[in-house]
């Protein structure tokens, strides 16, 4: 197949006004165009976008770049778990503390649209593959085409279309136009004739879906609403893929859209059936996984690596686990258990796997089992878990800093300042240095005035931590020095990592800050300062549900904040585009 | 048996075999009970970089399978596959200890060599540990300890014996201690073998495996591994009393096989991460021999200079236990493995009593040996 061709039907497919970059020109000429920059559809504002909404009652309509993740589930949903992609898609910038905000403010550049494609074509092969033995490859077409051609080396415009509209619906998270179906199945005939292959053809065209900016952009489009005289809401297949990718990180199934389709969606009762249905299947694991990985930064664990020679015992499998743990231990907790989500912090019981028995060690059963450790260990909660441990540390040592910082900003939405640029680290880094722990050692950024304002906010914190090493392998002492870990939370004493679990628990910022994080994820979105009554609104019934976060989640669905929006305002985004870093340590 | 010595010997081998203390706090020695996972087993025996201080010389066997073939079929132009290549390779499948052997095999004969005083004398045959013990045991090294094959850590028997243990999972030998109430001294513990079902985890580094682990016993197919020893720890080292017969699972080139010994014992240094030490006993020939014929094809043993109807001849020569009751010839030699564990949490079956049931505690009685 031309490198090029897919990139052709992109263009005639997607066929949006909005797609301003894809002209009828060669198909090198417009691969070229395509993969240079082009411009996403922007969010469609409808015909009676002229006023305000209500402040804090609604929010920004948007148009997001398809994370890696929700294409890979949304793959797997709609053509199996068993087909292979290499995605390997660019990371978001993170934005208000979320990758799922910085994937509104995401354009795709040269390098990112040749892995789009790479993976389109992937996909394309797989589904209209024939199988070959010799290269383990699987038949798949029979299972994933919804019929059989009359001949296999020719057109057949009545079977292209069985699979052409009912994929385009799925991958376009709305009905497509007959007119437009008609483009994808003259492509396909020609293609097939070409090759003398039908399902060459539905590859070919397939492949071309998938690089149209309609499927890897989700752009919110709204309509008015006749709820609120001149103002706006999303309209029912934009709320169908809100929803889907807040509760399932995936674009919506048959079942979703058809509520859209229907009118379902556009009353309250409707809305509300569709949220329960959707909260109760089991695709809410694959959402609420995505939305913590992206809350607790573990994108981090792309690049994080530990010395062998420090940490011998730590290998790259172990730390895949780690993180899988955690988000495992999440959903175990939070919604098979159905637990208080503060209690993510106090609670023994973690998921456990065979290989991360070495580390923890403890005795592991095949596969993921709950563990409960027992009232004596240290291994309490999800700070005391080899994840958050290991990722907010350094390569070979702990860091009080990087874990007081992260417990700061990623759990209680806190803002910790920047480093000076010219810190001295001598001290720190002494070989011979006479101060044998890390409290010892962080004492000299304590008494320097021009380090002691934040490393005051974060090491109390963070040396609370430091009975686990780098790689969140206990220890008692360190250099034969016993490790004091007692500190203070905002005002709350604590002797021990569990006196800081349960001191985080209590902390009125621990709830208000998932709040907050479960909001912009939602939307998509940075906060405003007019969010902040929704966002109180928002926290108040999370507390009245005693913290269940499926609550949360169906109380942010549910919302009219959720699907009431406003005109695109990018020059809000500018306020939450602050850089964090890390004060030195 | 023979005073232990906490020797230089093992601990250099402990250092060397040190695994990952992952869990500094928590202490693997649960309940008094404590499990560890074979991950090095080779012959014990001692080398020298020139070998002038083990074989004759400083030379080691020249005689492999290739040179002797080449020595005993010269290129006549009337050679035939049954007069050569077939009738050499029947040689090894019919082993004959009595006719001479036509060409010259380098025995050990130095001073030293790793192992264990088996039975407890200082014998003329006997080597001294290289920590200065007397009294070694291991006439097993003395028909080997010249054949490039088994010279460790080069010799490729070695190396592909400690494959076998990473790549295999028949010769996934665990042992659990039982009855421990202290890692350091302790005058009657219980040690259990079993056959594990788990893969060995590798640490960061590659090369050497991870404490902590959790291994399945494998109550199916496994039992007739299932064998009690009873023991004592003394200044941190175990010594297991014999018991008559044991076996220990072996594989090579995804061959499962066994290695037995009469008057087995082990003789362990302790830590909470890991035992180091010695498996030893007076090794049955006949089945050292085939579990080595059926292991290694003819190529294998070139690679080393192992001409197995040779070594034979030498085996049955060197044999100093058990006689066979018509020929009063020796069936048994005496040898030690040595070994290096890592600690494991072993899980047990559900219904552990069909394992249990099946141990073997019958101890070595000194009237069943009789040595030459």
């Amino acid at each position: 197949m031309n490198a090029a061709t897919p990139a052709k039907y992109a263009g005639k497919i997607s066929g949006e006004p909005t797609v301003k970059c894809l002209r009828p020109t060669p198909y090198a000429a417009l691969a070229g165009l395509l993969i240079a920059g082009c411009s996403a559809p922007a969010p469609h504002t409808g015909t009676a976008a002229k006023g305000t909404a209500d402040a804090g009652q609604s929010s920004p309509a948007s148009r997001r770049l398809i994370t890696e993740e929700q294409y890979l589930n949304t793959i797997a949903h709609m053509f199996g778990p068993d087909i292979e992609v290499i995605a390997q898609f660019a990371p978001m910038q993170r934005t208000d503390g979320l990758l799922g905000v910085g994937a509104t403010q995401a354009g795709v550049p040269a390098g990112q649209m040749v892995k789009f494609q790479r993976a389109a074509r992937q996909v394309a092969a797989q589904v209209v593959s024939s199988g070959n033995v010799a290269l383990h490859i699987p038949s798949r077409q029979d299972a994933l085409i919804p019929c059989k051609p009359a001949d296999a080396t020719a057109a057949d415009d009545a079977c292209a279309r069985m699979f052409l509209a009912g994929t385009a619906r799925l991958l376009y998270r709305r009905p497509v136009a007959q007119e437009r179906v008609d483009q994808f199945v003259a492509e396909a005939a020609k293609a097939a004739t070409l090759s003398h292959n039908f399902y060459t053809g539905l590859g070919m065209v397939l492949e071309g879906m998938l690089l149209s900016p309609d499927v890897l952009f989700i752009t919110d489009r709204t309509e008015p609403d006749p709820a609120r005289p001149g103002q706006l809401r999303l309209d029912a297949y934009s709320y169908a893929s809100r929803l889907s990718l807040l509760l399932w990180n995936s674009f919506p199934d048959d079942r979703v859209l058809k509520a859209a389709e229907s009118g379902e969606l556009a009353t309250a009762k409707g809305r509300k059936r569709v949220v329960e249905m959707m909260l109760a299947s089991p695709r809410l694991e694959e959402g609420m996984r995505a939305f913590f990985d992206d809350m607790l930064a573990f994108d981090s664990f792309a690049s994080l690596s530990k010395d062998p020679a420090a940490y011998p015992g730590e290998t790259g499998i172990t730390l895949t686990a780690a993180r899988e743990q955690t988000l495992r231990t999440i959903y175990y907790l939070l919604v098979t258990k159905n637990l208080d989500y503060r209690d993510l912090f106090t609670s023994r019981t973690m998921l456990m796997s065979p290989i991360l028995g070495t580390v923890y060690g403890v005795p592991t059963a095949p596969g993921w089992q709950p563990y409960t450790f027992p009232a004596d260990s240290p291994r309490v909660g999800l700070l005391t878990q080899i994840s958050f441990l290991a990722v907010n540390a350094h390569p070979a040592r702990s860091s009080a800093t990087r874990r007081g910082k992260a417990l700061r900003e990623l759990l209680l939405c806190q803002h910790v300042p920047l480093p000076p640029p010219n810190v001295d680290f001598s001290a720190l880094e002494d070989p011979n240095s006479a101060a044998k722990t890390a409290r010892d050692r962080l004492d000299v950024h304590r008494k320097n005035p021009v380090c002691a304002g934040c490393h005051r906010i974060t090491d109390p914190i963070g040396l609370a931590l430091e009975n686990f090493d780098g790689a969140g392998q206990y220890r008692a002492a360190e250099k034969g020095v016993a490790i004091d870990a007692s500190g203070s939370l905002d005002g709350q004493a604590f002797r021990d990592p569990a006196g800081l679990g349960q001191a985080l628990h209590d902390h009125p910022s621990l709830p208000s800050c998932l709040v907050r994080r479960a909001y912009g994820y939602a939307i998509g979105s940075p906060l405003k300062e007019s969010d902040t009554e929704i966002l109180a609104q928002f926290t108040q019934q999370f507390a009245a549900s005693g913290y269940r976060f499926r609550d949360l989640l169906q109380t942010i669905a549910l919302s009219p904040a959720f699907y009431q929006v406003t005109p695109a305002a990018r020059a809000t985004t500018k306020e939450a585009n602050a850089k964090t870093q890390s004060p030195a340590e | 048996m023979a005073r232990i010595k906490t020797s230089l010997l093992f601990a250099a081998a402990a250092l060397a075999a040190a695994p990952i203390a992952s869990h500094a706090a928590e202490s693997p020695l649960k309940d008094g009970t404590i499990g560890y996972i074979i991950t090095d087993l080779h012959w014990a025996g001692y080398k020298t970089p020139d070998a002038k201080a083990e074989c004759p010389g400083g030379k080691v066997n020249p005689w492999g399978p290739r040179e002797q073939f080449k020595a005993l079929y010269p290129d006549d132009g009337k050679r035939t596959v049954e007069g050569t290549h077939l009738a050499f390779e029947i040689g090894s499948w019919f082993p004959d200890a009595d006719t001479p052997d036509r060409f010259p095999f380098y025995e050990a004969q130095g001073k030293y060599s790793a192992g264990l005083n088996l039975d407890g004398k200082v014998g003329p045959n006997d080597f001294t540990s290289p920590d200065g013990e007397p009294g070694i045991d291991n006439q097993l090294f003395r028909s080997i300890g010249c054949v490039e094959n088994y010279r460790p850590p080069e010799g490729t028997t070695t190396f592909y014996a400690n494959k076998a243990i990473m790549e295999e999972r028949y010769n996934r030998m665990l042992i659990e201690l039982t009855g421990v109430e202290n890692l350091s001294n302790d005058s009657d513990v219980t040690v259990t073998m079993y056959r594990g079902l788990d893969e060995l985890v590798a640490d960061a580094t590659g090369d050497r495996y991870v404490s902590g682990t959790t291994m399945r016993i494998d109550a199916k197919w496994g039992n007739k591994f299932v064998q009690k020893f009873k023991g004592k720890i003394v200044d941190g080292t175990l010594i297991t009393e014999p018991v008559a017969f044991g076996q220990i699972p072996w594989s090579s080139f995804s061959l499962p096989t066994t290695q037995k010994f009469h008057d087995m014992r082990f003789q362990l240094r302790l830590r909470p991460e890991s035992a180091v030490g010695y498996i030893g006993g007076y090794v049955d020939v006949e089945n050292w021999y085939w579990q080595t014929m059926k292991s290694e094809s003819t190529h294998h043993q070139s690679n080393g200079q192992t001409t197995l109807n040779s070594l034979y001849k030498v085996l049955r020569k060197n044999a100093d236990a058990y006689p066979d009751p018509v020929t009063g010839r020796n069936t048994a030699i005496s040898g030690s493995l040595e070994a290096k564990f890592v600690q494991t949490f072993i899980v047990h079956p559900p219904t552990d009593n069909k394992v249990a049931s099946a141990a073997t505690t019958t101890p070595a009685s000194s009237q069943a040996r009789h040595e030459r």
